[in-house]
């Protein structure tokens, strides 16, 4: 998804309709209300329902924590996109021609109650992947004082990847997840990619041969809404069709792991770390607009000496 | 007091497959590629029919014989129902044809879907700046003109 670094400097129209999807699971009925919001310079989607919430009804549920696009926990459909609620500024999606904002549960994840979803089943796909570094000698893993080397460019392969926070909007989404409830999904399947470039992984072969199913990435279809949506900039559409190509070529025989990182080696010395100086330090209290004035000289070669 | 409760029950949230006949269920930005996925799939099912029938319709000259055959078929120009459905199977399998060739360049040989990326504003994900984007432009405008010149071919 992309983001206007600008949106939140943007005034959002004085008065927004909020139009939430909402359901009840003990009755199964689902209608939608209507809320009137003040808002504010800076007020996100979340800030606006949280006010909903403890101004106008208390029933409204939804899920939600960081408020910082890290968690991922709110994410839910905004004017019909899947979105971080919290990542997501009102004036961006309400204009003062249309000062309508709608909310609905994000799709393809069952709905607990309102704008609550349960991902129980998303994150079943996600540990089924297995999603943490497997090496042939455990070992490895187990003692503390390990550490695998690997280059800048084998880790700028695969950095994008792991910068995934599951919240589940890719899953919502995707049209083959709409239509397939056992297909792995984007996210898982950008984990197994992800596992399958990292030089420190070594089971490669194991993580191919478990995803050359029907739910792997050959139900993928490259639509990329995905990578659309993505509020991390993952690129799982990406991740998928590696994975696939891979995944031919391991079947044809022309695949394999270009190399696995080893386990770096102790540093037989230990440098003595110097303590810092009084004047490198910032004080409780100091005055900020004084030192500007006059920055106090940091010593930098007797520290680096 | 003394009511049951009544069992609460998670509500199954999927479009389901009208999500393979419309792109717009979801009104995601910057995804020409969810267009041409539908577009694909729908061509696809329309060819395999069209192909079923086209069994069929070569199979007449058995029936009727071959100059009933080749007279209904000289009829063949202008505007007729032969003519609007053989332009319409052009539509459909030009489109299938050059898109699959795209599709077979990112889904099997994994390539034109850019290189893996540090995140930087304004966030868009490398696969959907990459080759695969322009060469899904490409799609359009040929299949417009290939279309149109097929149309001059079978009307003409
Ligand atoms: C020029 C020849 C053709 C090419 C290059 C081609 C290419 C492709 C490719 C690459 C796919 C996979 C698309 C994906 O993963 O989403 C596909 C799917 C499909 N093709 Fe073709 N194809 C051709 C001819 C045909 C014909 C003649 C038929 C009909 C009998 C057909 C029916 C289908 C169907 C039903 C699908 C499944 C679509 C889906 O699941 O989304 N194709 N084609
Ligand atoms: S509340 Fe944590 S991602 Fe939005």
């Amino acid at each position: 998804m992309t983001f206007d670094p600008k949106a939140a400097t943007k005034e959002p129209p004085k008065k927004v309709v909020f139009r939430v999807k909402r359901y009840n699971p003990e009755t199964g009925k689902t209608w939608w209300d209507e809320y009137e919001v003040e808002t504010y310079r800076g007020m996100t989607v979340l800030d606006a329902l949280l006010k909903i919430k403890e101004e106008l009804d208390h029933t409204l549920v939804l899920r939600y924590s960081c408020r910082m696009g890290v968690c991922g926990s709110c994410g839910m459909i905004i004017n019909g996109m899947p979105r971080l609620a919290c990542q997501t500024q009102v004036a961006e999606v309400a204009s003062e021609a249309r000062p309508v904002v709608t909310v609905e549960p994000l799709k393809n994840h069952p709905v607990v109650r309102d704008l609550l979803t349960d991902f129980t089943a998303f994150f079943d796909k996600h540990r089924s992947v297995k999603p943490y570094t497997i090496r042939k000698n455990k070992e490895e893993l187990e003692t503390g004082d390990m550490e695998f080397l690997m280059t800048p460019e084998e880790h700028s392969e695969l950095y994008e990847y792991t910068l995934c926070i599951a919240c589940g909007l890719c899953y919502s989404a995707c049209p083959v997840a709409a239509s397939d409830e056992r297909f792995l999904g984007p996210q898982a399947l950008t984990y197994v990619w992800r596992y399958v470039a990292d030089p420190r992984d070594e089971a490669w072969q194991e993580r191919l041969e478990a995803v050359d199913t029907e739910e792997g990435p050959f139900s993928c279809h490259f639509a990329a809404s995905c990578s659309a949506v993505c509020p991390k900039m993952v690129d799982p559409a990406a991740a998928i069709q590696r994975l696939r190509s891979a995944l031919i070529k391991y079947r044809m025989g022309l695949y394999k792991k270009k190399k696995i990182a080893r386990k770096a080696e102790p540093p037989k010395e230990f440098k003595e770390r110097k303590p810092l100086p009084p004047e490198a330090k910032l004080v409780e209290g100091a005055d900020l607009e004084a030192l500007e004035k006059e920055p106090p000289e940091i010593p930098v070669d007797s520290l680096l000496s | 007091m003394g009511e049951e409760r009544v069992k609460a029950r998670a509500l199954e949230n999927r479009p389901g497959w009208i999500a393979s006949i419309n792109p717009w269920v979801l009104k995601i930005k910057n995804n020409p590629e969810r267009v041409a996925f539908v577009l694909h799939r729908v061509t696809g099912v329309l060819m395999a029919l069209i192909i079923m029938a086209h069994i069929f319709v070569t199979g007449t000259p058995a029936r009727v014989g071959w100059e009933a055959w080749v007279e209904e078929i000289s009829k063949a120009h202008g505007i007729t129902a032969v003519t609007l459905y053989f332009f319409f199977f052009a539509g459909i399998a030009w489109f299938h044809g050059l898109n699959g060739i795209r599709l077979i360049l990112t889904e099997f040989f994994g390539v034109c879907i850019g290189k893996p990326e540090k995140p930087k504003p304004p966030y868009l994900a490398p696969s959907l700046k990459a080759c695969q984007r322009r060469l899904l432009y490409l799609v359009f405008a040929l299949w417009a003109v290939l279309w149109v010149l097929t149309g001059y071919i079978v009307f003409g």
